[in-house]
């Protein structure tokens, strides 16, 4: 009976892609109640991940391989349809199915002023079936395909008002981006697949001789980096994460679910997934840590002055899977498990933040300057409690489920055994992050949610609001903060709360849960906190949430005295250091140039040697072929007869 | 044997022979039933096209109860006394011809050719002409194979002139019945001289008997006789495939037919043709590979190879010129037969046992496919003429904007035809192409790879007139019949079967099933 749980675990995804078929197919039929499947499919999935996790954490062998179908065969190549449940997995598809169901909940309410409601949640349902069966199949191949589909939900979801240019432009740029990443993944993966012979999880990394510690370090090295290439683009590290900011011109539940939670944590899983492969080289973690280092600071350092809300979050999301990356780029199973402890709870409170960003942009009719807002707290309660507390898990404020999960990865670097200088730096970039991120985060909550309001028309349109609900167009004007958006912020706000709590003392720590997944070494010694460095940082997040009330909680001279007195790192900071436009600069540029060169040849060349070849036909049937046909049954006769002739003299001058 | 030995046989295995021939009884049946029913019904009902369509699903389901109970021919696979074989091969087309004579019933009723009035006629003729070609797959003698190419094109003449208030019908009908006629005189003359120069009309005796007087002569010696046994044969089967140069009555004869029936004559008679082609070939040939006297199997390959060259590539460049659908669907058919023959071919003239298999699978493998998307293009064209009552190419102009499902419909139907990746014509071609690679007919493949960018234009004009083309007058659009919109759901999703997962290995592993139970003479 337990076993059919786990055997039959392929149903989660399989009911999101029904809901999605569904959705799509009767989506004029069902009209307003068009939610449903896709709401039913990823309540369903929460509950029957949930019961698979509880079942992997309670017996052993932690890791079980469930056979679905063959899909083709051809030669060496064998694309089983394998899944792979074992302790990251199944933590991974419960974040997913469990966040998703949430904010599928809270769409029912936030986009039911949308044209395109059921384009929505088909598209939603499409992604959570991807995105579960990505973090479940056991071969890279298949992991390749939906790494590729999620990327299609993000792009046509960033695309939803595709009736806006920037809309479009913004997922023109993501899918762009991504593929540049991808490329290298699928180098990574063809590397892989010459010289092991095999994609399958169970040959590549478990068993008594995995595939991969036939390769050679060089090899490993290479793999390594390439597939870490793919989850540059897609986990948006530095110099890739363009795309992140601008995707948050899709819908804020869209931003929450696949832009915060889950998709972009897919390049994170996916290092982990291969995480005995990166700790045979030194050289591919180092590279994941620098990156991660970097990039939490440069991300954290862009969001300090940015003025769009939900920007200020996409820089913070980018920031926070940076330091997964650095979690993974210890190189040791601690780090690799306070990465994904990470994950798991950032999916929470990001979501968390999103979500009640939605709610204050509903309020402010779209309007998302923080500069222009101020005194929510007043009119949206639940929104302000919830979004608070998001935001003390976010800047790593003690007890709150961030710090936990933060200070893990931080341990791990301060623990880690190799590298020497650069660890050292990484640290140090990690606490000046974790101080960065306490103050740009105490700045965005307290900008919209204390002071008086800023801008007159802003809160005039949200006075409006909490009175009469819903400025849209619909006729039903429900009440501001209605029960089915306060149940999945709550829900989620109970997650940011306490989830760290319980998760890192609860069960003495993830270590010995996630440590045993799929073809991981035996961890050593279980991670233990230094107690300076936990003081250190409980310290730097303090002090940053602190050092924001005097700046933003009233109205106050000091934010425009202190840009004035730093301003060439202010305005470095609020154009992003500049790196659009280098991109644009070094890469968009000429390759427009390329694109157009390409085109000159395409129309001159290829077009008229197409021309040419399409033209033969043409020309011999009209000159040989036609007459033929006269429709004299005469000359068919004949014709006939010679054929025939010509194949008996043929035969006889062969055979003779 | 004498007669009195051949009836011997006949009598003790009777029993078992009827059991593995009840497909076939079961059209037989209903064939009567129709017939019968006629002279008590009244005019204007539906009942003869329900007979026939349940007649055909019952014979499907007895043909594929029958390919799942292996072990009822477990001794020998031959029936009547040698007159029929009930192999894995034959299974496969009675399923096959079976599965299409279901879709054509259905095709039919939607487009409702015949009437009402003319159904009691047609269908006898339709299932008529299933149940010879049936005959054709399974025959292993030559007197046999002669019945059975005539009872399969005599209802087929019929039917290709039903439209009676039609002139072009009537022609048609007339040229295939000379043509015809004449086809069958070569072939019959053919195979009396095969019968007489062994003295046996038992096709694997024959065989047996060919491979010893080649051994005992000590190789190849040319025998005017047999040459012109053998290649008078291949005309006869050519005709029926269409083969160039046999084929003048093709184009004409489709373009006269209805849409419908010119359906039925591009995948039925020629599914049944190719079967033909590939068990008298191969089983002429196999004693021969065991008596390693390859030159004749190699002249005997490379003739059917220029054959099938020429026919695809006759058949590709003379559709570049048609505007006539029906005519442009013909000469497209015409190509397909050509690709078809390829891998038979190829299979002879390898020389070699172990490919065998693997050439008729990849027949079997696109016969399978081929049903689909040929039967969708044919039905589409048949349903755009009930709506605008051409099938003339100049008037597809902006039919997207008119009935946008039906043009989907025609694009899928279209690019499987070409090969198009994912669809299932590329799955198809491309193991027929492997083949040939395998069996080192890198000319042939060649040839093939042409033909398929040749072929791209044709197909991809029709779509060009229907998509981009703009008409120069705005006309009504239409709405298809819910029944008619599950027959084109149900070909196109068909022909997108290489996308679901499960449906390829499935399929591949029936073609397999049946090619490993191939009869053939040792």
């Amino acid at each position: 009976m337990l076993d059919s749980l786990v055997n039959l675990v392929w149903l989660v995804p399989l009911a999101s892609f029904l809901a999605a078929a569904l959705t799509w197919a009767c989506g004029r039929w069902l009209g307003r109640m068009v939610w449903i499947p896709c709401l039913a499919a990823s309540a369903f999935g929460a509950l029957w991940s949930l019961l698979v996790l509880i079942r992997v954490a309670s017996s052993a062998p932690a890791a079980v391989l469930v056979d679905v179908f063959s899909w083709l065969q051809v030669g060496e190549l064998d694309v089983t349809v394998r899944l792979l449940v074992d302790p990251l997995s199944s933590l991974m598809l419960f974040m997913v199915t469990f966040v998703g169901s949430l904010i599928v909940l809270f769409s029912v309410w936030y986009m039911a002023e949308e044209r395109g409601y059921a384009r929505f949640f088909a598209e939603v349902a499409l992604f959570l079936g991807a995105m579960s069966s990505l973090v479940l199949v056991a071969n890279v191949l298949l992991l390749y395909v939906f790494w590729e589909l999620v990327g299609l939900c993000s792009y046509l979801l960033i695309g939803f008002y595709f009736t806006r240019p920037s809309a479009a432009a913004a997922a023109k740029k993501a899918f762009v981006v991504n593929r540049v990443g991808d490329f290298g993944f699928a180098i990574g993966l063809l590397l892989l697949w010459t010289l092991t012979g095999t994609l399958h999880y169970d040959q590549l990394l478990g068993g008594d001789s995995p595939a991969i510690n036939s390769l050679t370090p060089p090899w490993i090295t290479l793999i390594g980096l390439l597939l870490f290439c793919g989850a540059v683009g897609k986990s948006a590290q530095f110099p890739l994460h363009v795309w992140l900011p601008d995707a948050m011109e899709g819908p804020t539940p869209v931003s929450a679910l696949i832009h915060a939670a889950t998709m972009v944590t897919a390049g994170v899983y996916m290092v982990a997934r291969f995480f005995p492969l990166y700790q045979a080289s030194a050289l591919a973690t180092g590279t994941v840590l620098a990156i991660g280092a970097f990039t939490a600071f440069l991300a954290a350092a862009i969001a300090v002055t940015q003025t769009d809300l939900k920007r200020i979050l996409a820089y913070s999301t980018i920031s926070q899977l940076a330091y997964m990356f650095m979690g993974l780029g210890t190189g040791q199973i601690v780090g690799a498990v306070a990465a994904i402890f990470h994950v798991f709870t950032h999916a929470f409170f990001k979501a968390l933040l999103f979500l009640g960003s939605g709610s204050v942009m509903h309020a402010t009719h779209g309007e998302l300057n923080i500069w222009k807002m101020g005194g929510l707290r007043r009119f949206l309660p639940v929104t302000h409690w919830t979004f608070l507390c998001g935001a003390l898990a976010l800047a790593g404020i003690p007890l709150f489920s961030g710090f936990w999960s933060k200070d893990a990865i931080l341990a791990a670097v301060w623990e880690a055994e190799h590298g020497g200088l650069l660890v050292r730096v990484a640290l140090i970039l990690g606490l000046v992050t974790a101080f960065l991120t306490a103050f740009y985060t105490a700045r965005a909550y307290f900008l919209v949610f204390w002071g008086e309001p800023r801008d007159e028309e802003v809160a005039e349109q949200v006075r409006h609001y909490a009175e009469d609900g819903h400025p849209g167009e619909g006729q039903q004007h429900g009440p501001a903060e209605p029960l089915t958006m306060q149940v999945p912020l709550i829900a989620l706000a109970a997650g940011a709360v306490l989830l760290g709590l319980i998760l890192a003392l609860g069960t003495g720590g993830l270590v010995p849960f996630l440590g045993h997944s799929f073809g991981y070494a035996e961890a050593g010694e279980h991670g233990h906190h230094p107690l300076l460095l936990v003081v250190l940082s409980s310290l730097l997040a303090l002090a940053g949430f602190a050092a924001a009330y005097p700046m933003y909680a009233t109205a106050s001279e000091l934010p425009a005295r202190l840009a004035a007195l730093f301003r060439p790192l202010y305005v470095a900071s609020s154009q992003k250091f500049w790196i659009d436009e280098i991109w644009l600069y070094i890469a968009v540029r000429p390759m427009l140039a390329v694109a157009a060169a390409c085109r000159v040849l395409d129309t001159l060349v290829v077009d008229g040697l197409v021309n040419l070849v399409a033209s033969i036909p043409a020309v011999l049937a009209r000159v040989f072929l036609r007459p033929m046909h006269s429709g004299a049954l005469q000359f068919y006769a004949i014709g006939m007869l010679l054929g025939l002739a010509v194949i008996v003299i043929l035969v006889v001058l062969r055979a003779s | 044997m004498t007669l009195t030995q051949v009836l011997d046989i006949v009598r003790t295995d009777i029993a078992q022979s009827l059991v593995l021939f009840s497909p076939e009884l079961a059209l037989v049946v209903t064939i009567l039933l129709i017939l019968f029913v006629r002279l008590f019904q009244r005019e204007g009902t539906y009942l003869a096209r329900h007979l026939a369509l349940l007649g055909t699903v019952i014979s499907l389901g007895l043909a594929a109860y029958l390919f799942n109970r292996t072990s009822l021919s477990a001794e020998t696979p031959e029936i009547f006394g040698g007159m029929l074989v009930v192999d894995g091969f034959t299974h496969f087309f009675r399923m096959l011809l079976a599965a299409f004579g279901v879709f054509m019933v259905w095709l039919c009723a939607i487009t409702a050719v015949p009437s009402a009035r003319d159904a009691s006629d047609f269908f006898p003729l339709l299932l008529g002409a299933t149940l010879g070609m049936m005959l054709m797959t399974s025959s292993i003698h030559l007197l046999m194979i002669f019945m059975a190419v005539e009872m399969a094109s005599l209802p087929s003449y019929g039917l290709a002139g039903f439209l009676k208030e039609d002139r072009r019908a009537g022609e048609a009908s007339l040229k295939y019945v000379v043509f015809g006629a004449g086809a069958s005189g070569i072939m019959l003359y053919g195979m009396s001289l095969l019968a007489g120069r062994f003295g046996t009309a038992h096709l694997p005796t024959l065989a047996r008997e060919l491979a010893g007087a080649v051994q005992s002569t000590g190789g190849f010696v040319l025998d005017p006789i047999v040459v012109a046994g053998v290649l008078l044969i291949l005309v006869g089967i050519g005709f029926k495939i269409a083969a160039v140069p046999f084929h003048f009555w093709c184009p004409d004869v489709f373009q006269g037919a209805s849409a419908e029936v010119a359906g039925f004559l591009s995948v039925a008679s020629k599914a049944a043709a190719l079967a033909l082609l590939a068990r008298f070939s191969l089983t002429l040939a196999y004693p021969l590979f065991a008596a390693d006297s390859t030159a004749i199997t190699g002249a005997l390959g490379l003739t059917l190879g220029l054959l099938a060259a020429v026919t695809a590539t006759y058949g590709n460049l003379a559709a570049y010129a048609q505007t006539n659908l029906k005519r442009l669907l013909a000469f497209s058919t015409i190509a397909h037969a050509g690709y078809m023959m390829m891998p038979i071919a190829a299979a002879i003239g390898a020389q070699s046992e172990s490919l065998y298999r693997p050439a008729v699978d990849a027949v079997l493998f696109y016969l399978a496919v081929y049903l689909f998307m040929n039967l969708g293009a044919f039905g589409v064209v048949a349903l755009i003429r009930n709506a605008i009552g051409s099938e003339d190419l100049r008037d597809y102009v902006g039919l997207i904007h008119r009935n946008a499902p039906l043009t989907v419909a025609m694009a899928v139907f279209m690019l499987s035809l070409t090969g198009i990746p994912p669809l299932a014509g590329f799955v198809a071609k491309f193991r027929i192409f492997a083949v040939l690679y395998d069996t080192g007919f890198l000319w042939l493949l060649v040839i093939g790879l042409i033909n398929t960018v040749f072929s791209l234009f044709y197909y991809v004009k029709v779509l060009r007139v229907m998509i981009v083309d703009q008409p120069e007058v705005e006309r009504p659009g239409w709405q298809l019949a819910p029944l008619a919109m599950a027959f084109n759901a149900v070909l196109v999703l068909a022909n997108l079967a290489p996308l679901a997962p499960g449906v390829w290995p499935a399929l591949q592993a029936v073609t397999q099933s049946a090619v490993s139970w191939l009869h053939l003479p040792y």
